[in-house]
This record gives C-alpha cells, sequence and structure tokens, in this order.
C-alpha cells in the first residue's frame, strides 16, 4: 500500500492580523478573537529592548508568522547572509507558523531602496530567483513563501506574465505562496490585466497565506498604502480565492492610520464570513 | 533592441531612483492609462517619501524643533547624499546628526538635538542586560572593595554637550515653544541608557563624567575613591563616591561586577 504525498502546503491556521506596536497593550491585556498574528521580521531584528519583549509575550499567547521585507530574492547583488542568518536567529526565537517575504528585489550594487521593486517575467530572473529561493530554504531548513508584489511599472524585457512567472518560481524553487489579493487588485488596474485569471492560474495546493490589505485610489492608477480598510472589488476577489484555494490562512495589514483593534478584528470578520459561506457551499455542491 | 540583462536592469532602475542618468525608460512597457514618466515617478516618489518617513519618526524631536519645511529640506538633501545601504531601513539615519552639523554650521544645537533623538533610539532596541541588584555590593569584603570595578549596560552612551539642547529636548516633549538655544556655561556631558524598556537620559557634570569614564575605561571603585581624594578629604571623596554609585545603581546603570 503506497501512502498518499504529504501535502505540499500545512493546514490553515485560521484568521489573523499583523501585530503592530500600537496594539502590544490589547494584546498583552486580553484574549482576542484571533487564530494567529503575523510579523514583520525586520522590526524584531534587533539587539534587544521591548520588541522582543513583547514578542516574547506574545508567543506565549498567539502563534507567529514571520514576513520580511528586506530578503531581496531577486537582486543580483545575491543573498545577504548576515541578514539570512538574523532571520534564522528570529526563527529560533519565534519558532513561527512560516516565514514569508516578497517575490521582487528590494537594491542593487550594495544601495537599498527600501522598496518593493517588480521584477522583470525573464528567463534569467526566473533562475535567479529559484537558486536563491534554494539557498534560503537551505539555510533556514524548511520552505519559504513567496508574495506577489503590486506594481506601477511593467518591463518590455518581460516574456511571460506575473502569474506565469509567480506559478514557475513556487514549482521549480519548491516553495510556497503568500497571495496578496489586494497586490493582485492594484496590478490588474495598473497594468489592465484580468485578476481572476492571474489567480486561476497558480497552483492552489501552494498557496499557504493570502493577504488582504486596502489601498489609495488616484482615479488612473492605484497605489498599495495600506491605510484604508479593505475595498470592495478586493472583497470579491477574496470571495474568488477562496474558491479556488480552499481553507487558506488570512489575513489583513494596516501599516498606517491604524484603527483600533476592535475595528481590525471586525474587518477580520468579514473575511471569516465570505470563507465560511464559499466553503460551506462547496461542501453542499459536493 | 536586444533586452538588457537583469543587473543592467537594475542598476538602471536604481540609478532612476537616486536621479542619476538612466535608461530605464527604455525597459518600461508603454501603454495603459499612465504613461512611462509617471510610473517611474510613482516609484521615485515613493523612494524619497519612505525615507522621510523614516527621519521624520527617527528624529522627531529635530523635526518639531526645525518644523516640517525646513527639517523635510535637510532631510531629503540628506536622502540625495546618502543612499540607503544597510539591509535594515532603521540604520539610515546614523550619520544624519552629523550631517546637519555640516548643514548647519552656525547652529549647532540642532546637530545636538540630533544626536539626542538618534541616541536614544539606539537605547531603545540595543542589547539587553540585567542591572546589578545592590545587595550583591553588599556581600563583598574589605578586601574585595580594594579591587572591584563594575561592568555597565551595553545601551549606555556618554557624549559631551555644548548646548542646553536637554531643556530644548523637553519642552519639544511637552509640546512646549523650546527656549533659546544657548551655549551651556560650564562643561558637561549627556549620559543616555535604557532601564527596563524605557530610554533615559541626563546630564553629568565634570565629577561625575570623570568617574564614570574611569570606570568604564576599567579602573576600579577604589581607583575612583583615590581620584576624588585629590579635590576632596578622604571621607568627603568616599561620601561623593558612594552617592554616584547609589545613583548608577539606582538607575539600572549598572550590569555587573569586575575585578580591576
Amino acid at each position: 500500500m503506497t501512502r498518499p504525498p504529504a501535502p505540499i502546503r500545512k493546514a490553515s491556521p485560521g484568521f489573523g492580523l499583523g501585530l503592530r506596536p500600537v496594539h502590544y497593550p490589547d494584546f498583552l491585556r486580553e484574549p482576542h478573537a484571533l487564530d494567529w498574528l503575523e510579523i514583520i521580521s525586520d522590526n524584531y531584528m534587533v539587539p534587544g529592548g521591548k520588541p522582543l519583549a513583547m514578542l516574547d509575550a506574545v508567543l506565549e499567547r498567539y502563534p507567529v508568522a514571520m514576513h520580511g521585507v528586506s530578503l531581496s530574492i531577486g537582486s543580483t547583488d545575491g543573498l545577504d547572509l548576515q541578514y539570512l542568518a538574523d532571520l534564522k536567529k528570529l526563527a529560533q526565537r519565534a519558532q513561527p507558523l512560516w516565514i514569508s517575504d516578497h517575490l521582487c528585489w528590494t537594491g542593487v550594487a550594495g544601495r537599498n531602496a527600501h522598496d518593493l521593486l517588480p521584477l522583470p517575467y525573464s528567463e534569467e530572473a526566473l533562475r535567479l530567483v529559484v537558486r536563491h529561493v534554494g539557498q534560503v530554504q537551505d539555510a533556514l531548513g524548511q520552505r519559504i513563501l513567496l508574495e506577489n508584489v503590486s506594481s506601477y511599472l511593467e518591463y518590455r524585457s518581460s516574456d511571460m506574465s506575473e502569474w506565469e512567472f509567480l506559478r514557475r518560481v513556487a514549482e521549480e524553487a519548491d516553495c510556497l505562496l503568500l497571495l496578496d489579493v489586494n497586490n493582485i487588485y492594484v496590478s490588474s488596474i495598473n497594468h489592465g490585466f484580468d485578476a481572476r485569471a492571474f489567480m486561476r492560474h497558480l497552483p492552489a495546493e501552494r498557496v499557504q497565506q493570502i493577504h488582504l490589505a486596502g489601498h489609495s485610489d488616484h482615479g488612473d492608477y492605484i497605489v498599495d498604502t495600506h491605510d484604508h480598510p479593505v475595498a470592495e472589488p478586493v472583497w470579491a476577489l477574496y470571495r474568488e480565492a477562496c474558491l479556488l484555494f480552499g481553507e487558506v490562512a488570512t489575513m489583513i495589514e494596516r501599516d498606517d492610520h491604524i484603527p483600533a483593534l476592535a475595528e481590525l478584528i471586525a474587518e477580520l470578520d468579514r473575511a471569516r464570513a465570505i470563507a465560511a459561506e464559499v466553503l460551506d457551499t462547496c461542501e453542499a455542491v459536493a | 533592441m536586444s533586452a538588457p540583462t537583469l543587473v543592467t536592469l537594475q542598476t538602471a532602475f536604481h540609478d532612476h531612483l537616486l536621479d542619476r542618468p538612466s535608461a530605464i525608460a527604455d525597459d518600461v512597457a508603454a501603454g495603459g492609462r499612465i504613461d512611462v514618466a509617471h510610473r517611474l515617478h510613482i516609484y521615485h516618489h515613493a523612494y524619497r517619501a519612505r525615507l522621510l518617513d523614516n527621519l521624520r519618526d527617527a528624529f522627531e524631536k529635530t523635526w518639531a524643533y526645525l518644523g516640517d519645511d525646513s527639517f523635510d529640506d535637510a532631510a531629503l538633501d540628506f536622502v540625495e547624499a546618502n543612499p540607503p545601504q544597510h539591509r535594515n531601513l532603521r540604520w539610515h539615519g546614523a550619520d544624519f546628526p552629523h550631517w546637519l552639523a555640516a548643514r548647519f554650521p552656525q547652529d549647532p544645537d540642532i546637530a545636538e538635538l540630533a544626536m539626542i533623538d538618534w541616541q536614544l533610539r539606539r537605547a531603545f532596541d540595543g542589547p539587553d542586560a540585567e542591572p546589578l541588584a545592590p545587595a550583591a555590593l553588599a556581600e563583598l569584603d574589605a578586601a574585595q572593595w580594594e579591587s572591584v570595578g563594575f561592568r555597565f549596560v551595553p545601551t549606555l552612551f556618554l557624549a559631551p554637550l555644548r548646548f542646553n539642547s536637554v531643556g530644548i529636548w523637553h519642552a519639544l516633549d511637552q509640546d512646549q515653544p523650546p527656549p533659546p538655544a544657548d551655549r551651556l556655561p560650564d562643561p558637561a556631558w549627556l549620559l543616555i541608557w535604557r532601564k527596563a524598556w524605557q530610554p533615559h537620559f541626563r546630564t553629568l557634570d565634570r565629577v561625575e563624567h570623570a568617574a564614570l569614564s574611569q570606570l568604564l575605561a576599567g579602573a576600579s571603585f577604589a581607583r575612583i575613591c583615590a581620584s576624588l581624594g585629590e579635590h576632596l578629604s578622604d571621607q568627603d571623596a568616599t561620601a561623593q563616591a558612594a552617592r554616584h554609585l547609589g545613583t548608577w545603581l539606582q538607575d539600572g546603570l549598572i550590569a555587573g561586577l569586575t575585578t580591576a
């Protein structure tokens, strides 16, 4: 008798929020209707003090996922081994659900833009990213998640679509995906592609986590600002994502104009309701 | 036209962000509701906005002291002259206080205030250390007191002060108009450290600074008492050294004992 292959992605821990310092007192005071929290890894890759003390206290209460912004997996500079070592040290402390970063580059020639810059979707970029993901996963001893970034330009030198690039990176590097539904929407407006087609082309068994967030609509284009509630078209896309990918760990990112925790939890309840409704319907059909 | 290699494309993109000559526009696809120049401008603008926000956050009192326009002008010039090279954005302001000293040579109080902002930020998430419990000293016998020295918490920072920037900092912290910048009549030093999770600072006079500096350099406590005795009676020197020691213990500045 042969065993079925182990699933690539882990079972969903449920619904979470990004841990932000303004909410530390709320998290320490009482339990909240949250299944897990996501930390910005870079903010805790510090020598000591309050950030790490708060992290330790939160870890006693919630499982945590680590989400970084500076791995720069697509930079031709190669990986920063010190950064990778610091990330591993934090992972040893946090024992996270998983570790994620972005499918992008943040700088070149030793300079850092501190922005999530888009890659060309080319064979050369694909080979570079696949090689780097392999190095990172070897160092961390686990599969990482890569997130699709929002972008404001496309390159003439791209020779495949973003979703094909994302799918090939995930499959060829054997990593997981953090699907940012807001970023798909933002980029679909900025570049005029079909957001649903984007999602339909992704390998469902590798979608480990979903990000929801708000954006700023400038009329002719949209900027991914994380300073508003999740927009209606993004909720509609999320419903579609639940249909395509099933039960996926979902969270809301808010980085500016951060409201009271209760308000974010109420917004997250909408995600819970959408996911439950879609999954109930699927089960009824089955 | 053949496609640029990835390194060429990334270098050209980054040069564009830094306002240097760049051919990146040639590789950006045209079409859609906004043109290539506008698409590139979004990244050009975001780069500066993010770095400016980071400096405003790290130099909160300096920002309040200079006001939005003057701070932003200086910060954006600093950004142009100092592209970030660290992986973590938190380090980008490290040279900003020195840079402000050159930017405002007639107003060195600005750089001094920025130095306080920066060192408080460093103390905030600097290395942890358990402060020494005062009871540990009660266990020392007379012979041990002859050679004992102290290990200080790793967030301890000492720097000379020339202006009333500590008073300026406190006024700004309470949303009060800051006093006019004024040179201090006597030499003074700034002491910054973290106690539990909270960064602290205060000024030191010449005597306390000399004692602390010698201890930091590895001198024994007995040596400090002897130094103070050069200007005071033995009894007064010991009493003054004991007062300082009590304050340092209470402030959580001492992390352990050493044998000097």
